[in-house]
């Protein structure tokens, strides 16, 4: 019963900002452009290399793109509710607080996945060395999606932390890489391997996914207690402050 | 089963940041269909008072009751029964107003129940020609309005309101008043802070002062020969630059 309206509100929460990102195309048009303009400067820089550099180079690149691009999205995901504080409204509504971390990190997974719609075709198209990401798309589809799912349970939990903070955006870089550079890790180690045939590349993959639950569970587990504390700081620095 | 009497209660209510103490030892009860006022100067903690009713924060001490069962933290029942407008409008400005309704009548589940409900709340707002504009385009007094739409979404049983009246024209304010005496005969316990004076001499059945997060004083319209002057008297107590905010005439 409270999983069925879990996933409800968390779809009618993502729905509302699809709905919104669809009239001013903020998030898509930053992350989709930067995600343009990194994998032209890296194709300008590394287009020379040979076939063995660049398989060592492409899980970088890939990576490295899919860290900033996050880093950017998650800085803005709760934007809209920091401008007009309607993580309030949110926070006093009968809404599962589970359900606007799931809701903002489907769009932030969906936003960076969208990013790789431009990267890995990018990538196969200035490399050749990348071509079996082309050649076993299901497997290419399966490694972006759980290698950006574990970048996003964490950064979304964080950006949660900073949503009732001004000007603290900054914090979340220091916090977010440090914590998914495991996961971007072993996500360079499996792309290379796909690019390689490795035999080992189902076994990272299913390590990734392993990441992935520990640290969905752990993000959805924890979210309650960082919202609702950041928003309770946000306001005692309001009330405390006049009165300095 | 016995129906509880009071929609809330509080008991010993404090709350400090640090050592900075903003409430101490605030109680009182809240009946069902009644309006509480809340009155104070600025920093004397209603909207902390709020804040923790609404169970946006935890109190440092005390307790809290709601339809007469102690709640240390609310859950999602608890606050399907209840609602709040704050002082700020809290809506969504990239959506149109009837969007930002559905959104929330969605959200408590209510949507396949009583679909035509958010228009005809935009309607008894006076927002129905402005249905489909984006709120971000709306003057302060409409988004007010729109606010209070959405806390009307599901009838709440409680509704909290901060500072309800900043913000709105004189018909604004009138038609608020309405609404708050509407929702007082359907029922519905209602807790507002204002600082207008007259606004809340209209719809309040009982005020409380809050003073340095003490309540210092109330008065009831049921104990006063003349509610609006024994307010003035009760509102003596504030001071004096006050008192001069909210046009009163000590």
């Amino acid at each position: 019963m409270r999983s069925g309206s879990l996933a409800r509100q968390a779809w009618i929460l993502a729905r509302n900002d699809l709905r919104q990102e669809s009239r001013d195309l903020e998030l898509v048009l930053t992350a989709g452009f930067f995600s343009l303009v990194v994998l032209v400067m890296f194709g300008l820089s590394f287009s020379a290399l040979d076939r063995h550099a660049q398989v060592l180079a492409i899980p970088g690149v890939l990576w490295l793109a899919v860290a900033f691009v996050g880093a950017l999205t998650l800085t803005r995901i709760f934007d809209r509710e920091r401008e007009a504080d309607t993580l309030r409204a949110l926070l006093v509504a009968p809404v599962e607080r589970q359900a606007i971390y799931l809701g903002k990190a489907a769009v932030t997974l969906l936003v960076l996945v969208g990013c790789n719609a431009i990267l890995v075709p990018g990538l196969v198209f200035l490399f050749p060395a990348a071509a079996p990401m082309a050649e076993r798309p299901l497997e290419t589809l399966a490694l972006v999606v759980l290698g950006c799912l574990a970048y996003t349970s964490v950064g979304t939990l964080f950006a949660a932390g900073l949503a009732s903070s001004s000007g603290k955006n900054v914090l979340l870089s220091v916090i977010l890489y440090p914590l998914t550079t495991p996961a971007l890790l072993l996500a360079v180690v499996a792309t290379r391997a796909l690019l390689e045939g490795h035999p080992l590349f189902l076994t990272y993959l299913g390590q990734l996914a392993a990441i992935d639950v520990v640290t969905l569970a752990l993000s959805v587990w924890l979210f309650e207690s960082v919202l609702v504390g950041a928003d309770a700081s946000a306001r005692r620095r309001s009330a405390a402050g006049p009165r300095r | 089963m016995t129906v509880p009497t009071h929609v809330l209660e509080l008991r010993g209510i404090s709350k400090r940041f640090g050592r900075l103490a903003v409430l101490r030892q605030v109680e009182f009860v809240l009946a069902p269909g009644e309006v509480l006022g809340l009155i104070g100067a600025n920093g004397a903690g209603k909207t902390t008072l709020l804040s923790i009713v609404a169970g946006l924060l935890p109190p440092s001490e005390g307790e809290r009751r709601y339809w007469g069962e102690p709640v240390t933290e609310l859950r999602c029942e608890h606050r399907a029964r209840m609602a709040i407008v704050s002082h700020t409008a809290q809506v969504y400005a990239r959506l149109t107003a009837r969007e930002n309704l559905r959104l929330f009548d969605e959200l408590r589940g209510t949507a396949g129940l009583a679909s035509a409900q958010p228009d005809a709340l935009l309607d008894r707002l006076g927002l129905g020609h402005a249905r489909d504009r984006l709120a971000g385009t709306f003057s302060r007094g409409m988004l007010q309005r729109l606010a209070l739409a959405r806390a009307l979404l599901g009838a709440p049983e409680l509704l909290l309101l901060d500072e309800p009246f900043t913000a709105l024209d004189r018909p604004g304010r009138a038609l608020l008043a309405d609404v708050l005496l509407e929702e007082r005969s359907r029922g519905a316990a209602i807790f507002l802070s204002s600082h207008d004076f007259d606004a809340i001499a209209e719809v309040a059945d009982r005020v409380l002062l809050l003073e340095g997060g003490r309540i210092v004083g109330q008065v009831a319209r049921r104990d006063a020969a003349d509610f609006r002057v024994a307010l003035q008297r009760l509102a003596g107590h504030l001071p004096e630059r006050d008192r001069m905010r909210e046009g009163l005439r000590a």
